[in-house]
């Protein structure tokens, strides 16, 4: 790029420099989406000769250069392919000494375990005979072990240390729909699961070593079916936020088996949810367009905050990063779209996918630059890109 | 006076006028000086001695310096002491008299001593004084009016850019209208004293000032003090409403017209006038008629306080409402609204809203029948008006109306986009008070207060914004700037059709909304990509897409439809033209439809006419390979390298601009398919089309799209065929009532004239030359329709231009 700008000699006369600025902004004005990225990088020259005075030489607008500021939406870092089927669930393993991985769950029970470093599958484990994969997730304190949910009605939990694939536990939920689990691990050594039951709006929790149940929860008015949820400990206990087929959300005290609190956030199910338990601020998604806010104090009361509205309707699921910075949606309409968290601002469209997304997630890499944002989509593909990660 | 006074003033006098010694001079003028003091220079000897200095002076004065001051001073004071109408009378015809000369200037600034020393205001009181008794001859008083009112013109005329400002009217004029501040002033003083005084003379004054076309200057002064005055006082009220009495009838018009442009309100105009609109006959034919329905050049505010002045009293409110009456009749009177210009028409709805709102609701249900007629009749013949502004008047009225006399049930509603207009019409009904501005220091402190409400809102929105920003500043996203989002679209539910068959499919079935919605948006580019595929459809597509209708309320459909006729035109001309310009013509199609065929045929041409510049452009393929083929293998290459060269070049410099070549454009050859079939039918009326009928939006829209086409058609050889049958066609609608086709003849007339090509149209015109002349000259002065006067003067000026170019020709021969 250097080589667009004037020679030195060229500098006492003015019409030179002055040209090649134009002639950059002649090109980067009428580009087509072909030319934009090109354009791109025109206007960082740009800027920089601006801050090198030429601005005060030459009177470029201001207003050319922020109309080119507005940078293109990234590509994708890399694709994983060959997963066969429709990707599911996506959960990723940065933790422990060996590699980053990946896993991905499949719509014909496949789960693939992808080596981030290498960018191929690992390996492949046939499982819930056939039957998709609709959550996968790891241990913090043994990265070997894994637990799926599948739709054989079954969670299984897996040994995958020294190139093992074996299910070394397995736990019949019962529950035919498509709610995913949810895992609380309190302190090392225990954990404690929440599952959807036979019983469409009901929860149940149990201690995951010993599979005892510890509660079941179930909503006294009608709410329709459980649609998802999450568990997370508060000062006063583990807590767990359900969301509906009617659009409510309740906050379960599980300790006491009983709601503190209930907030009806869309008119249509909801889809998903996340929580940034810090914040104590939750976003949910549904079928239609909008995206909604919900904050909760520390008595734990649901109270609505921002909302954002879509261009599409329809979200899958939805994912805050660890930093507590921006989120990521999973779309019906093949994007992934990113928001800022605070006011939920509109911050990036990712296209790539040529079907419906069904799951996103954050890396939780230790180095927060490489920590990546993974997609997978009903198109058998998983997009991997890296945003807003500067930082 | 005595023999013997008589005797020295004689002798004085002829020292004066012969003697050379400026101390006989001297004494002379100063031994007149002294009978002017004691009285004893009656006015006939005064004039003749003035005659005498002003003439011995011209002659052979100031020429040495001793005693001039003295004589100077002397003069002067003469001049000055004396009865100030003499003096001003005698000064204004020696001005007018006396060519260039030293005499001349000493007038003159004796003249302007005389203005500025206020002997104006003398000479006024002087005729106001007593009663009028005052013995003038009616004719030396008209010579002093008229004297009095033109001096500016008197002056000026023979000074020419020596006048000095003091004579300007914009001077003199404001000064008279203190002196005759000043004199009412005085009048006051005396009558409160119990002395007569006439201000007859005063008011002639006025009326000739205004007559003379100077009443602004006047009044700017007068008006709003006179208004300040007469506020409080009823002795100045008294004293200025016979001052308007006493205007003479001729001049009334113009008095009245420029006091109510420089009065503010009505109430001041209540005051100023009392009941002058009930007694004098002329100022109730001015006010309530002629500033009302006549003229319409002044603005809203003068109407505003003419009405409420009616309004004000008991006696003039049924002068108000026989206003009332009158306006509605001129509203609802359909050929005033086929015949008087838009501006008027505005001006006449202003008048009748602000009636309205000046009325009670007693009086309301008193006139309700009238007003019910006005409002039904007004409102029907401006909806039938084609011209927009018109039609939303109407609208805006009869809603107005409707307020008034309906319930709230069943009142009017129409549908339109409100503009500034519509906005002020409607204004008028909310400000019905006449006290609107019935003192003026109030009212300025009352329209002051909210601006200092506004200020202190805004400065708690300042003040609570910076809460707010800085609330926001730390938890909003703005660390992040976010990614170029043009591309999130919303998502279709099905693809979009790929062929030509699958689109004609989507629209004739149309029972798929999405369907039909992306089937029009890829129909323009893809009948133009596929053009061998659209001819095979082209007419029975034509017909699809003009019978279409917007049943899913597609966004943007109209623009859509009309591209898509537009690509089917061009990509298929002959057909598809053919059957535009029949169904044109045909049985049972809406105007709309008609409407749509005649933009698409403008639009077509319009797209055809443009030069063809690039022969890889993909429209005509076969000469594009043609091309190719006939040239041999190495200049083929060449010409490819030539061509990536140029289109990879970017040139920087401007450069001169290259002589204009002619271009080949694709319409030419065409112009005929789309110009002749239109005059085929026009005089052929159907069961559902009679286009010199009623049905006349269409022949203006006709109009106007010939006139496009002749146009577009310039240098075509076909073009003076075209234009002998367009001059023939509008030969025939040119005195059409509707302004819209008025317009539409004006425009057509223009592009004939302009794409004619010269000898061509002078031996078309041939013996209708004059007659054509006469007509457009008739219309760019009488049309009431402003844009039909600018096209007609244009055309003039085209025939002209066309005219002295073709009669050049044998000149330069001979």
């Amino acid at each position: 790029m250097d080589n667009v700008r004037p020679p030195p000699q060229a500098q006492g006369d003015r019409s030179a420099p002055s040209l090649a600025l134009w002639y950059i902004a002649g090109i980067a004005e009428d580009s087509s989406p072909p030319l934009r990225g090109f354009s791109c990088s025109l206007s960082h020259v740009l800027i920089s000769s601006v801050h090198a005075g030429f601005r005060r030489l030459y009177r470029i607008k201001i207003i050319d250069v922020a109309v080119l500021m507005s940078r293109p939406p990234p590509d994708p870092l890399y694709i994983l392919r060959g997963s066969g089927a429709a990707v599911n669930t996506l959960h990723f393993c940065c933790g422990g000494d060996g590699p980053p991985f990946l896993y991905s769950g499949s719509g014909k029970g496949a789960i693939h375990v992808w080596n981030l470093t290498t960018r191929r599958a690992e390996h492949v484990l046939e499982s819930h005979a056939g039957n998709s994969v609709i959550w996968l997730h790891t241990f913090k304190d043994s990265s070997s072990s894994l637990i799926s949910q599948g739709r054989d009605m079954r969670v299984c939990v897996w040994d995958l240390s020294e190139d093992r694939s074996t299910v070394t536990d397995s736990l019949l939920t019962g529950s035919v729909g498509f709610c995913q689990c949810s895992l609380l691990e309190s302190r090392p050594g225990s954990a404690l699961l929440a599952h959807p039951t036979e019983h469409m709006e009901e929860v149940s929790v149990v201690e995951m070593r010993s599979w005892t149940p510890v509660c079941t929860l179930k909503p006294d008015s009608k709410l329709g079916m459980l649609m998802c949820m999450k568990m997370w400990q508060a000062d006063s206990g583990p807590v767990l936020c359900a969301g509906y087929e009617d659009g409510s959300l309740v906050l379960w005290d599980v300790s006491h088996r009983r709601p503190f609190s209930c907030l009806k956030v869309h008119p249509e199910p909801v889809m998903c949810l996340d929580i940034d338990v810090c914040r104590q601020k939750g976003i949910s998604g549904s079928s239609e367009k909008i995206l909604q806010s919900w904050t909760f104090d520390n008595q734990q009361n649901l109270q609505m905050r921002d909302s954002v509205r879509m261009t599409n309707p329809g979200v899958s699921q939805l994912r805050i990063r660890a930093d507590g910075k921006i989120l990521a949606t999973a779309g019906w309409d093949n994007n992934i779209r990113v928001f800022g968290l605070k006011k939920l601002k509109p911050l990036a469209v990712l296209q790539h996918h040529t079907d419906m997304v069904n799951s996103v997630a954050f890396s939780d890499h230790q180095d927060p630059p490489q920590r990546l944002l993974a997609a997978g989509s009903k198109d058998q593909r998983i997009s991997v890109w890296s945003i807003y990660s500067e930082s | 006076m005595g023999s013997e006074v008589r005797l020295q003033v004689g002798s004085c006098l002829r020292t004066l006028s012969s003697s050379r010694d400026s101390g006989e001079i001297v004494h002379a003028l100063r031994t007149l000086k002294h009978y002017q003091e004691d009285g004893d220079l009656t006015r006939p000897h005064y004039t003749h001695a003035l005659q005498v200095l002003v003439s011995a002076q011209s002659s052979h004065w100031f020429n040495r310096s001793r005693d001039d001051e003295e004589i100077k001073k002397l003069w002067d004071e003469i001049f000055l002491r004396g009865p100030p109408d003499q003096t001003l009378l005698l000064l204004l015809d020696t001005i007018s008299s006396t060519g260039e000369s030293a005499g001349l200037e000493r007038c003159v600034s004796v003249l302007e001593k005389f203005l500025s020393a206020g002997h104006l205001q003398v000479l006024l009181w002087s005729r106001c004084e007593g009663g009028g008794s005052h013995s003038d001859t009616p004719q030396l008083r008209e010579t002093i009016i008229g004297h009095l009112a033109a001096l500016p013109s008197i002056t000026s005329n023979h000074l020419h850019t020596n006048t000095p400002d003091a004579f300007l009217p914009q001077q003199y004029y404001p000064l008279l209208a203190a002196s005759i501040l000043d004199t009412l002033e005085k009048t006051c003083h005396a009558l409160r004293e119990g002395r007569d005084c006439s201000l007859g003379f005063v008011a002639q004054v006025l009326g000739k000032v205004c007559i003379q076309g100077y009443s602004s200057q006047i009044f700017e002064l007068l008006a709003p003090r006179l208004s300040s005055l007469t506020r409080v006082d009823p002795l100045w009220q008294r004293v200025t409403q016979r001052l308007l009495e006493n205007v003479p009838e001729r001049c009334t018009e113009c008095v009245i017209t420029g006091l109510m442009r420089c009065l503010s309100g009505a109430t001041a105009a209540s005051k100023l006038m009392g009941n002058l609109v009930v007694t004098n006959k002329k100022a109730q034919f001015v006010l309530t008629h002629k500033l009302i329905l006549q003229q319409y050049q002044h603005p809203t505010r003068l109407l505003k306080s003419v009405l409420g002045y009616l309004a004000l009293d008991s006696e003039r409110r049924i002068l108000l409402k026989q206003v009332l009456r009158s306006v509605c009749q001129v509203w609802c009177n359909s050929s005033a609204v086929k015949h008087t210009s838009v501006e008027q028409q505005l001006y006449v709805s202003k008048a009748l809203l602000l009636c309205v709102a000046l009325l009670t609701d007693s009086e309301i249900q008193e006139l309700r029948q009238e007003m019910l007629q006005c409002m039904l009749g007004g409102v029907q013949c401006r909806l039938d008006s084609n011209i927009v502004r018109i039609r939303r008047m109407g609208m805006v009225v009869g809603e107005c109306l409707s307020y008034k006399l309906d319930t709230p049930g069943s009142q009017l509603k129409f549908q339109y986009e409100p503009d500034e207009e519509s906005r002020e019409l409607k204004s008028l009904m909310e400000s019905p008070s006449v006290e609107d501005d019935e003192q003026h220091q109030p009212d300025t402190s009352s329209s002051l207060q909210p601006e200092t409400k506004v200020q202190g809102s805004g400065g708690q929105s300042v003040t609570s914004e910076p809460g707010h920003g800085s609330d926001s500043e730390l938890d909003s996203d703005d660390d992040l700037t976010p990614y170029d989002m043009s591309a999130d679209q919303e998502k279709k539910k099905s693809a979009s059709p790929r062929y030509v068959r699958d689109c004609l499919e989507a629209l004739m079935s149309s029972d798929d909304a999405d369907k039909v919605e992306l089937s029009l948006q890829v129909l323009d580019s893809l009948l133009r990509k596929n053009a061998t595929a659209t001819q095979e459809v082209s007419v029975q597509f034509s017909k699809v897409l003009l019978h279409l209708e917007d049943r899913y309320n597609t966004p943007c459909f109209h623009t859509l439809r009309q591209n898509a006729m537009v690509a089917l035109t061009v990509t298929d001309i002959k057909p598809v033209v053919d059957y535009w310009t029949t169904e044109f013509y045909s049985l049972n199609y809406s105007l709309r439809q008609r409407l749509d065929i005649l933009e698409v045929l403008a639009l077509s041409a319009q797209e055809l006419s443009e030069p063809i510049r690039n022969k890889h452009n993909g429209v005509q393929p076969i000469t594009a390979v043609t091309a190719l083929e006939q040239c041999d293998d190495i200049t083929h290459w060449r010409q490819i390298v030539e061509k990536r060269i140029q289109s990879k070049t970017r040139r920087i410099s401007k450069g001169g601009t290259q002589p204009v070549k002619a271009v080949p454009n694709r319409y030419a050859p065409v112009a005929g398919f789309f110009f002749f079939p239109l005059l085929r039918n026009y005089d052929r009326p159907q069961v559902t089309f009679d286009l010199l009928g009623s049905d006349h939006l269409v022949l203006g829209r006709l109009l106007h799209t010939l006139g496009l086409l002749m146009h577009l058609a310039i240098n075509a050889p076909v073009a003076s065929q075209m234009g002998r049958a367009l001059l023939d066609f509008v030969w025939t609608v040119r005195f059409h009532t509707d302004q819209m086709v008025r317009r539409g003849v004006m425009f057509a007339v223009c592009s004939v004239f302009l794409s004619m090509p010269g000898e061509n149209l002078l031996t078309e015109l041939g013996d209708d030359l004059m007659e054509t002349r006469a007509w457009l000259a008739d219309v760019a002065e009488n049309d009431c329709d402003a844009d039909c006067r600018s096209l007609a003067v244009q055309s003039l000026m085209l025939l002209d231009k066309n005219l002295k170019s073709q009669l050049q020709i044998p000149d330069m021969e001979t």
